[in-house]
């Protein structure tokens, strides 16, 4: 599954610790996150969508390769 | 009056302390053999440290807000799983293969010692299947 998050966290100026506090997770999963090596639960997906102030689908595409 | 959960860890780790204690002073007086006054020193290492960090988890803001961060982080709970999964089937494949080689060598007893070790391991997931299956 791909995300947008690193895309969407740039935009805002927002830093990758800054992420990992607000969603009370650790840098590293932010990182995961964001280079796609680690899918996220459907609840910190929606925490993220919300951060943002989007959809889950907007931020997360599913892929089906 | 309700204990919390970091008060029941501190108690726990007192306990440890006590325990070992008890079990080191009665190794030393010669009432249990050398392998308990290792044990009980152990208990008492494990009890202090594990006190250390806890008494640290309640003094101070920041440890506590990254072991809260630590522990609940969801990647480092799926790393956890998967990696006790990966050691379990590890473990049961080391198994198999010392049990065959045992039985090469003509050593019964470890052979079935190995293979113990892998029916058990195979009843316990059975049975954490079965619980997990009612669960979810």
């Amino acid at each position: 599954m791909k995300n947008k998050v690193e895309i969407l966290r740039k935009e805002r100026g927002i830093k990758q610790d800054e992420l990992a506090k607000a969603l009370s997770v650790s840098r590293q999963t932010i990182s995961s996150l964001e280079t796609g090596k680690y899918n996220p639960s459907i609840m910190l997906a929606y925490k993220i969508a919300k951060i943002f102030d989007l959809t889950i689908e907007e931020v997360f595409i599913f892929d089906e390769d | 009056m309700k204990c919390s959960n970091a008060m029941k860890r501190m108690i726990l780790s007192i306990a440890w302390i006590i325990v070992g204690a008890v079990i080191l002073v009665l190794a030393l007086f010669g009432k249990l053999d050398e392998f308990w006054s290792g044990f009980g020193g152990a208990l008492v290492a494990v009890g202090v440290l594990q006190l250390i960090r806890h008494i640290r988890y309640r003094t101070n803001e920041e440890y506590k807000e990254k072991v809260d961060v630590e522990v609940n982080d969801e990647r480092n709970k799926y790393l956890s799983s998967q990696a006790w999964a990966w050691t379990g089937y590890i473990f049961v494949l080391c198994a198999a293969v010392a049990a065959i080689t045992f039985r090469v060598m003509g050593k019964d007893e470890l052979c079935s010692l190995c293979a113990a070790a892998i029916s058990l391991m195979c009843v316990i997931y059975f049975v954490a299947y079965m619980i997990l299956k009612r669960k979810y």
